[in-house]
């Protein structure tokens, strides 16, 4: 009697399965991974409207769209670290709901944060291991064998360099995000997703060698990366989210660049060069000058910065160009050299000296959360924040002043007003870092040290901070920023200087300023052609 | 570019200065310890004998324990202020309820760890699975507790029983104290659980919850054990503390509750999480109970202890931190 009743079940079940046997159920098998339809709001706001994406084995798949744009959650939805509110995927045909990360790396989806999932206070080894670290008995857990498995995997991802038990607080960025792309790498045996991983590096061959023996292993990889050439570089197709929903996905080969930010802006992106004039004039006596300054791995760094001007610093990452901003702002002290503001002999104290010195320097950090935010306050007393004097009718700060007055520097950035009052951490990663440039405008500061201005921002918000910059200069201001992307300097700067191993190895001007030059000095191939000698 | 890559890069190996590692671990405290012992000992020759030893080490017992237990929070980045109140419910229970004989004094060891235990349960649900800031929930049982030891003895009075007034602060063969073997036995457990995926997990948690969780860590059963093996601690320090009064007092725990902070951060274990040990905080809370005795024997009154032990923990939190700056420099 059972027996009957089972098979009816099973019956009714092929008969529902075959009438419900359809197109998309045909081509939700050829995908490694296809999400339909997913959604997720928190409270009022929409963070992702409509998810559609279809990864295919042995396929390097890339997302595209700005800032808040709903990449991120729809990245965190795959990687299970976020449930949908509704929409369905499917890993390989099969139903794939993770509940939380574990889920998803035991279906073999792995993922490596932007934000980097690193315990800080671990090694290398446990990181890359965890959460199951190699026993010794039934109990404890065994530190040798850890390590000796650390180092086999640092080892089979070509970083051998890297002590298995060095603690990952002690690496610098590059490494950490490597270590974060290596345990994904480690995890992922049929989907991989890598958030902006280029975020912290520098070069790209260690991060597409990797990616190419994943493909090899038909491993699908989602790719999201602001870098366009990159993602051209490395990947076939692309799926672009646009206010939260997927707009189109594209083979790439037929799409041009402007059709890609169109897609993501739903505007033509005008990407013409700005003429370059040369604001500097030689006979204006130099805003800040550095002379043979030296501490850390930097050594002999000479260098004028004029009103008006724009310098940009082009190196790899870790030659030094951190140490030179963290002198120039306070935050270090040079251990050689001479720092001159308006032709005075300085010592900065601090980022408060800083600005207080002469005609005043104000710094936008490297690392927006840590260094940049305070996350709970609001965006506009995020940005009034160095000049709150402003904003008092003393002795009480008056919301409706503060707001005045961050107003003025959001427009330079082109901040939209409402964005103000929001609590600066519940804004995306764009609307946050031209937040922390309003700030630094707000300061009143002739002299900008901009460190990656456009760090991990989406194009459009690009442009309003070249705009802002360019406009800076133009009314007198000089700046100096450093950028890990060159044809932001190439786009930018009148003048360029490239550290190489903790030197000045070669100065840029004007049309010499092409990536071809940079990267060939940046890699220390020094030649004395189209260059002009550093001015002592 | 790969053959520039690797001229750049810089081998990266963890030879960790000794000086951090000294200013980071539990030397400091050890070795600060040993001094003032010396102190201790050239005015007080009889510091040296057995019977003294044995003494300071009953004395240290009970805060040494809260600090212990106090100590497994802080490096999971939280607060305990239940430890006050377990304390206190032991203590009262121990002095109204004696029971005589090895049997009963076993019966009365199991009875603490249970008290501490659930009352770690109650704080591990409520900050491990409800997710409520450590300092109010642990605020909110240590105000409950103090109440339910007020409810068992309404003022001091009772008698512990005296196999465990007695024998909890004898010496084995007359020269080992007991008090010392149950100490030397938290430590000992502590270093074992230290190598377990608990005692990793529980540094992780406190460095980096975020990244732990992305980590695979179970962040929430991470902390609830925690908080319910802090409370047993706690339990044992109220075992410790009734054999040393021999009586009950339903707030004995109150002294202990500040003091084991004290405890914890003169150990170097930061109050931010995820750094220190336990054996550090209990050296921590020895050095504290020392520096009563080498104020009480220098004769300074003991109105001025605390100023005392308030100036001693800031010289070494500022003391380890130039230590460890000055290791980050090189």
């Amino acid at each position: 009697m059972r027996d009957v009743f089972e098979l009816e079940g099973e019956t009714r079940r092929v008969l529902r399965d075959q009438t419900n046997f359809s197109h998309s159920e045909l081509t939700k098998d050829t995908f490694a991974l296809q999400a339909i339809g997913l959604r997720k709001t928190y409270g009022a706001t929409v963070a992702l409207e409509r998810g559609d994406i279809g990864l295919k084995s042995g396929q390097v798949h890339a997302l595209l769209g700005e800032n808040g744009a709903g990449k991120s959650t729809l990245v965190r939805i795959l990687a299970g670290a976020v449930y949908p509110d509704s929409g369905e995927m499917f890993l390989d045909g099969a139903p794939y709901a993770p509940r939380n990360l574990m889920e998803a790396r035991q279906n073999q989806v792995a993922t490596a944060f932007q934000e980097l999932s690193l315990v800080p206070n671990l090694t290398v080894a446990q990181n890359l291991l965890l959460p199951k670290l190699p026993k010794a008995g039934p109990w404890f857990v065994s530190a040798k064998d850890t390590n000796r498995a650390g180092e086999k995997i640092l080892a089979r991802h070509g970083l051998d360099r890297i002590d298995p038990q060095a603690e990952i607080s002690k690496l610098p960025l590059a490494d950490r995000q490597r270590i974060e792309i290596t345990r994904a790498l480690e995890n992922a045996g049929r989907v991989l997703i890598l958030d902006e991983p280029t975020a912290s590096l520098a070069e790209t061959d260690w991060l597409f060698e990797r990616i190419s023996l994943a493909r090899e292993r038909q491993v699908a990889v989602l790719y999201i990366s602001h870098r366009l050439a990159e993602v051209r570089e490395i990947c076939s197709e692309a799926t672009v989210l646009r206010n939260g929903s997927a707009i189109a996905s594209v083979g790439l080969a037929d799409a041009t660049d402007s059709d890609i930010f169109e897609m993501m802006v739903g505007r033509k992106a005008a990407h013409q060069r700005t003429p370059r004039s040369t604001r500097a004039s030689g006979d204006k006596r130099a805003r800040l000058a550095v002379k043979q300054l030296g501490g850390h791995n930097l050594h002999n760094v000479s260098f004028e910065l004029r009103p008006g001007e724009i310098l940009g610093v082009a190196a790899l990452e870790g030659q030094g160009q951190q140490w030179l901003f963290k002198m120039l702002a306070g935050l270090d002290q040079p251990a050689e050299g001479q720092i001159y503001v308006d032709d005075q002999p300085v010592k900065l104290a601090g980022p408060r000296a800083a600005l207080k010195t002469g005609s005043g320097i104000a710094y936008l950090p490297e690392e927006r959360k840590t260094e940049g935010i305070l996350g709970g306050l609001s965006a506009a007393t995020n940005i009034v924040l160095p000049v709150l004097g402003s904003a008092t009718r003393s002795p009480l700060i008056s919301p409706t002043l503060e707001t005045a007055v961050a107003q003025s520097s959001a427009d330079k950035v082109e901040m939209s007003t409402r964005y103000l009052n929001f609590a600066i951490g519940d804004l995306s990663g764009g609307n946050q870092q031209k937040a922390l440039i309003a700030r630094t405008l707000a300061t009143g500061a002739k002299t900008l040290l901009l460190f990656d201005p456009s760090r991990g921002v989406d194009v459009g918000t690009k442009q309003s901070i070249y705009t802002a910059i360019r406009n800076f200069a133009d009314e007198g201001g000089s700046v100096l920023f450093y950028s890990s992307e060159l044809p932001e300097i190439v786009q930018l700067a009148d003048r360029c200087m490239v550290i190489y191993g903790g030197q000045v190895v070669r100065s840029f001007a004007g049309e010499d300023i092409t990536e071809q030059n940079l990267v060939a000095a940046m890699l220390g191939h020094v030649t004395s052609e189209n260059t002009i000698e550093v001015k002592a | 570019m790969s053959t520039v890559q690797s001229d750049l890069s810089t081998i990266i190996r963890s030879n960790e200065n000794p000086l951090v590692r000294f200013a980071t671990g539990a030397g400091l405290i050890v070795l600060t310890y040993v001094a003032l012992y010396a102190l201790y000992a050239v005015q007080q020759p009889r510091a040296l004998t057995s019977y003294s030893i044995a003494a300071l080490i009953n004395n240290t017992a009970p805060l040494a324990l809260a600090a212990a237990g106090q100590a497994i929070i802080v490096i999971s980045r939280g607060f305990d202020l239940s430890v006050a109140g377990v304390i206190s419910i032991c203590n009262v229970t121990l002095a109204v309820y004696p029971m005589d004989g090895p049997g009963g004094a076993l019966a009365s060891v199991v009875l603490c760890l249970a008290i501490g235990g659930s009352v770690g349960l109650v704080n591990g649900y409520l900050v491990a699975v409800l997710k409520l800031q450590s300092i109010a929930a642990t605020l909110a049982t240590m105000i409950i507790c103090q109440g339910i030891a007020l409810v068992i003895l309404k003022a001091p009075g009772g008698s512990v029983s005296e196999w465990i007034v007695y024998e909890m602060t004898d010496r084995i063969f007359s020269v080992i104290p007991v008090s010392g073997l149950i100490l030397g036995g938290v430590v000992l457990i502590w270093l074992a659980l230290k190598r377990t995926s608990f005692g990793i997990s529980l540094y992780a948690i406190g460095a980096d919850e975020t990244s732990a969780a992305l980590s695979g860590i179970n962040v929430t059963r991470v902390r609830f054990l925690a908080h319910v093996l802090a409370g047993c601690t706690y339990g044992l320090a109220g075992f410790m503390l009734s054999a040393q009064t021999a009586t009950g007092n339903p707030t004995s725990g109150t002294p202990l509750l500040m003091l084991s902070f004290a405890a914890v951060a003169l150990g170097g274990t930061a109050l931010t999480g995820g750094r220190g040990g336990v054996f550090a905080s209990i050296m921590g809370a020895a050095t504290l109970i020392l520096l009563q005795k080498v104020l009480f024997s220098s004769g300074v009154s003991s109105f001025y202890t605390g100023m005392f032990q308030g100036c001693i923990l800031i010289l070494a939190v500022v003391f380890s931190s130039l230590l460890a700056r000055l290791g980050d420099a090189k």
